[in-house]
């Protein structure tokens, strides 16, 4: 018998499929150990050339063995067949092969190696841009890992906090170690394994007391209260001891018990302890990426851990001591070591229990489908060669270290490992075990075929590529990289980068430290995309906000807009009616009668305290100190630079008590401006600002037939135009605001939002009453654009000063307001600055957002702020930004959309198209 | 066992006292009338009302403030803001936990304990928390986002476990 397989069959409780044939698994074994125990040694097939390969590695480091699990959306690709444990119905295919995996016509590439050189791409696809479009269809097929799924994810993903004294990672002797003597001294700990079970190397090597020692281990640390978390990986180490951990709640492609597969950790340690063992070094030989050649440990581990033989003849290859127990592994199996060749002299006085041959390295390889043939060594400098259908290797171990260089760790050589270990941290951050001290090695320069003796497997980057790219010039480690892309991809290099190094060390004739480092960067091993977009990711990243009227608008059937987070009603159609029609028939309804809006988003702040008016008069570009009681009037407010940021109203309430409010767009930036005002710049004044964004709810009332509607609810004197009073409707008190955005007379009417239902309820049925209706937010623009009034977001994108925008006149003539200091810049009166004009179309619509140019061709002079039409009669209108704007009245200009093949005549004009005088809503 | 819940409380009188002048004054007119004001991260009850502190000059009062507006005099003023926020009851074995899905908070502190508060950000919304006992926890959560918030805590409670 030869090949891989189960050394005692029986307890196969699981059944799962790969490329769509049944096989059978244990509980416990992973998708590798699975397919090795049913004699499956071919797995995948390389990125590039197609060659086959098999599982090279027992953990996350596995290069090879790379699949498509799943189905539908829960799809995952490149999942590493030793990462994951089969489950009852895992479906698992394997990628990068057409037709099949034992039949890939994809390999004939490899025939055409010598045509792909390190730099492919530069080399070869000169040439216009568009070219490329042709190369990369065929590239794309060609070449590549397994495809994303197209369907949505069914699943969720979860993120959480936590906070520890200590975070240990590495569930292996030394990490257990470190986890209960902090634990029992009293501290938070966590503990984190990648692996499905704790013990690691004990896993694989222990002895009896040694397994007893892990269960009495792992049972005082759940009894001390430290959590252990398995499944998850340490993946990103960033400032501050903060580290991201990725948490397996499901195996890939399965279904999640409460939906949730995988979940997300943000840690912050106060130490943090990297346990995390070392990866074993593959050896340089010809044909060494074939299916047959493993890494030393994973034999053992297959071996130990998943009852699984890899090989029945087996050569091992090593240039240290612990391979050995590999052999000891498979002899007790029942496996035949052929042939231990250790690079290694022979020592004086060493008793052997396997055929030792020293000074021995691996030349070549010869296999079958699924495993080897025929392995060729250099021994004593001659060639001899053995049957065997597997090949173990060592080439010595490398430390872990990924997190503690992503900490800001420096790495310093070991000589006597021929490896980095990690060296000072600038994170209160340790490193124990074999991650700080490996194994011994020695150096073996390699002996094979440099075409065929593959450094990176999963980028098919071979010793030439290097020795290629060294010739051509490329001296720095992270040149040579890019250049080849050797550590790319989703191993990133972890089984590759050592022998890389050494080849660029001997190209240069330099030592392995002289040659240089890559950088390990975050996530350690690869992370979904939902995983990082998280809970959000089902809804855009963003929570709905609900308006307080939110289920009265609701029981109207509106066309919903979102609103920064906000969802308001855009427009309450009826019938048949589109948007367009609704919101012409909302704000000619305005015009001519009475509408009502839900104004509930817009900023508001209740400024109180004797010095109430000094500090609005800071927040605020206008005067406000002189408003007598019950009045309001129309401000805005600057940036320390003295552009415009945003407007509102500010309404005094009583001698001491100011209501502002501001844009709902703005809302948060204003509470931010605030803060600052109040906290940073005037600490000493007496006053409180309060966000009452969400406490009062808001309607507008508006059209000339509003005071008659409202008259009939309130019962009360009408405030007149900019005058605040308190007033009750349906039984709620509210205050009643005079003021005007649409162009009419017009009434804000504020209660508190748990109590504004009524209130809408009554205001609703008088509109009715007079013929009108709700209007929403398309309405709202139309009449806002028609009437001229600004738009934070549109008109007020923040670049502009008030003279720019119209506004100089309202000025606080005073001065001392934020942003007074920046509007005397000499710059600021320059000519050339855009400023807000009108345009009406001569011809046609004006496109919203198009540019405002002279003639064809000519640079652009501004753009189309905002678009609507004459509410009543027609014609397209518009606001704009214009160079020098306001000196260019009546001047003919041409707003062009290229990307939408849009273009249309326009006229410059005032930008208020309607009442200008305001007449219509003045007392 | 039991379950950890999340609860809607009815609406409750909030109103955030803000302190501009004279503090150590306003805190001996309180202590005088039985009142500590709580320190930073604290809170205490007085007279039916629930004072917590989340910002150095201000206080969120719930409950009836009535006696505390002559405490104030000329020296700070109180804002009704409890029409924009939602009270919600986490309780159970399991609101620690339940707090750090989406949290950036150490809930699971042992000082994060009876009487305590925070001011926090769960799932990007801005949130103040009270803990009211070993068991249970309010949150205080503006009411644009509570249903979000809720259905988010609702979701994640079978996951406390995991």
């Amino acid at each position: 018998m030869t090949g891989p397989s189960r050394i005692a069959p029986g307890g196969e409780t699981l059944g799962f499929t790969f490329d769509g044939v049944a096989y059978r698994a244990r509980a416990g074994d992973s998708l590798a150990a699975a397919l090795l125990a049913n004699g499956v040694g071919l797995v995948g097939r390389s990125f590039k050339y197609h060659r086959p390969r098999g599982v090279l590695s027992a953990g996350v480091e596995e290069p090879n063995a790379l699949v498509t699990v799943g189905e539908g959306g829960r799809t995952e690709p490149n999942t590493r067949a030793t990462d994951l444990f089969v489950y009852e119905g895992l479906v698992a295919r394997s990628q990068n092969r057409w037709p099949s995996l034992g039949v890939d016509f994809g390999a004939a590439i490899g025939l055409f190696s010598k045509a792909l050189p390190p730099g492919f791409y530069y080399k070869t696809f000169f040439g216009p841009a568009k070219r490329w479009l042709r190369y990369e269809w065929f590239i794309r097929r060609a070449a590549g890992l397994g495809p994303a799924p197209t369907l949505p994810d069914p699943d969720r993903f979860s993120q959480r906090a936590a906070f520890t004294d200590v975070l240990v990672v590495g569930g292996g002797p030394a990490g257990l170690t470190a986890a209960l003597e902090a634990a029992e001294a009293g501290r938070r700990v966590i503990l984190v394994e990648q692996d499905a079970m704790l013990g690691a190397s004990l896993v694989r090597d222990a002895d009896l007391p040694a397994q007893a020692w892990l269960g009495e281990t792992v049972d005082r640390l759940h009894a001390l209260g430290a959590r252990i978390l398995t499944r998850t990986t340490a993946s990103g180490y960033w400032d501050h001891n903060f580290l991201s951990l990725t948490q397996r709640l499901a195996e890939p492609g399965a279904i999640p018990t409460h939906c949730v597969a995988q979940r997300l950790w943000h840690v912050r340690a106060l130490q943090v302890v990297l346990a995390a063992g070392a990866i074993e070094r593959p050896i340089a030989f010809t044909n060494n990426d074939r299916p047959g050649v493993m890494l030393s440990q994973a034999v053992r581990t297959y071996v130990r851990r998943f009852g699984v033989l890899p090989g029945c003849r087996v050569v091992i290859a090593t240039n240290n001591d612990d391979a050995y127990r590999t052999a000891q592994a498979l002899a007790e199996a029942g496996a035949e070591i052929v042939a231990v060749l250790d690079a290694r002299p022979r020592p004086a006085d060493v008793a052997e229990r396997f055929p030792v041959f020293w000074n021995a390295r691996p030349a070549s390889v010869e296999g079958s489908r699924h495993h080897l043939r025929r392995v060729s060594a250099i021994v004593d400098g001659a060639e001899r060669s053995w049957n065997a259908d597997l090949l173990a290797v060592s080439g010595g171990f490398v430390p872990a270290a990924h997190l503690h260089m992503q900490a800001g760790g420096k790495l310093d050589w070991n000589e006597g490992a021929q490896a980095f270990t990690p060296g000072a941290t600038p994170q209160a951050c340790v490193t124990i075990g074999a991650a700080a001290s490996p194994p011994a090695s020695t150096v073996s320069a390699p002996v094979g075929h440099p075409k065929k003796s593959f450094v990176d497997f999963q980028n098919d980057v071979t010793l030439a590529d290097i020795d290629l790219a060294w010739a051509e010039g490329y001296r720095s480690v992270e040149h040579l990289k890019r250049y080849t892309t050797l550590g790319m991809a989703t191993d990133q290099g972890k089984t590759s980068n050592m022998l890389a190094l050494a080849r660029l060390a001997e190209k240069g004739r330099v030592a392995i430290p002289d040659a240089g480092l890559t950088t390990f960067r975050p996530p350690f091993t690869p992370a979904t995309m939902g995983l990082l977009g998280g809970p959000a990711a089902r809804h855009a990243g963003a929570h709905v906000r609900r308006i307080a009227l939110h289920d009265s608008h609701a029981a109207l059937n509106p066309i919903w807009q979102p609103l920064g987070y906000w969802f308001r009603p855009r427009a309450y159609p009826r019938g048949t009616e589109t948007l367009a029609q609704a919101s012409l028939r909302e704000a000619r309804s305005v015009r001519t009668g009475v509408g009502m809006a839900d104004v509930s988003t817009l900023a508001k702040f209740e400024v109180t305290g004797p010095d109430a008016a000094a500090f609005l008069e800071l927040v605020c570009a206008t005067s406000v100190s002189k408003l007598a009681a019950g009045r309001g009037r129309y401000t805005f407010m600057l940036r320390e630079d003295g552009m415009v940021f945003d407007d509102g109203t500010v309404w005094r309430v009583a001698e001491h008590r100011y209501l502002l409010t501001s844009s709902t767009g703005g809302a948060d930036r204003m509470a931010a401006h605030i803060s600052y005002v109040r906290n940073c710049l005037r600490p000493d004044l007496r006053v409180s600002a309060v966000n009452v964004q969400e406490h009062y709810a808001g309607i507008a009332l508006a059209g000339p037939r509003a005071r008659e509607t409202l008259a009939a609810l309130a019962g009360t004197t009408l405030p007149r135009h900019m005058s605040i009073e308190p007033g009750e409707i349906g039984g709620i008190p509210v205050w009643l605001l005079a003021a005007s955005y649409s162009g009419e007379r017009a009434f804000e009417i504020y209660a508190e939002a748990t109590r504004i239902a009524p209130v809408w309820t009554a205001l609703a049925a008088a509109v009715e009453a007079a013929d009108g209706c709700p209007y929403g937010l398309e309405a709202m623009e139309l009449l806002r654009i028609e009437k001229g009034h600004i738009v934070v977001g549109g008109e007020v994108d923040g670049r502009l000063t008030p003279h720019d925008l119209g506004l100089e006149k309202m000025l606080n003539k005073a001065g001392g307001f934020v942003g007074a200091s920046g509007l005397g810049r000499p710059a600021l009166s320059d000519r050339g600055r855009r400023e807000l004009v009108g345009l009406e179309a001569l011809a046609g619509t004006i496109p919203e957002g198009a540019m405002l140019v002279t003639a064809e061709g000519c640079p652009p002079e501004g753009h189309v702020t905002a678009s609507a039409r004459h509410i009543l009669h027609g014609g397209s209108i518009a606001l704009a930004h214009l160079a020098d704007g306001r000196y260019r009245h009546a001047e003919e200009l041409i707003a062009t959309s290229p990307t939408r093949g849009l273009a249309t005549r326009v006229r410059v004009v005032s930008p208020h198209f309607y009442d200008p005088a305001g007449d219509r809503y003045r007392d | 066992m039991t379950e950890t819940s999340v609860t809607p409380l009815p609406r409750a009188p909030l109103h955030a006292i803000e302190i501009w002048s004279n503090p150590a004054a306003v805190a001996t007119r309180f202590a005088a009338a039985g009142v500590a004001l709580p320190p930073m991260g604290r809170s205490v009850q007085a007279e039916g009302t629930l004072l917590m502190r989340f910002e150095p000059a201000v206080w969120l009062a719930e409950g009836d403030i009535a006696p505390f507006a002559e405490l104030l005099g000329e020296d700070g003023s109180a804002t009704p803001i409890g029409g924009g926020i939602v009270r919600v009851r986490l309780a159970g074995p399991g609101w620690r936990t339940l707090l750090m899905e989406g949290g950036v908070f150490d809930a699971e502190s042992p000082e994060f304990a009876p009487g305590c508060t925070a001011a926090t950000i769960i799932e990007h919304v801005n949130v103040r928390l009270h803990v009211e006992n070993a068991d249970a926890c309010t949150a205080y959560v503006p009411s644009s986002y509570a249903q979000a918030l809720i259905d988010f805590w609702h979701e994640a409670l079978p996951l406390l476990r995991g």
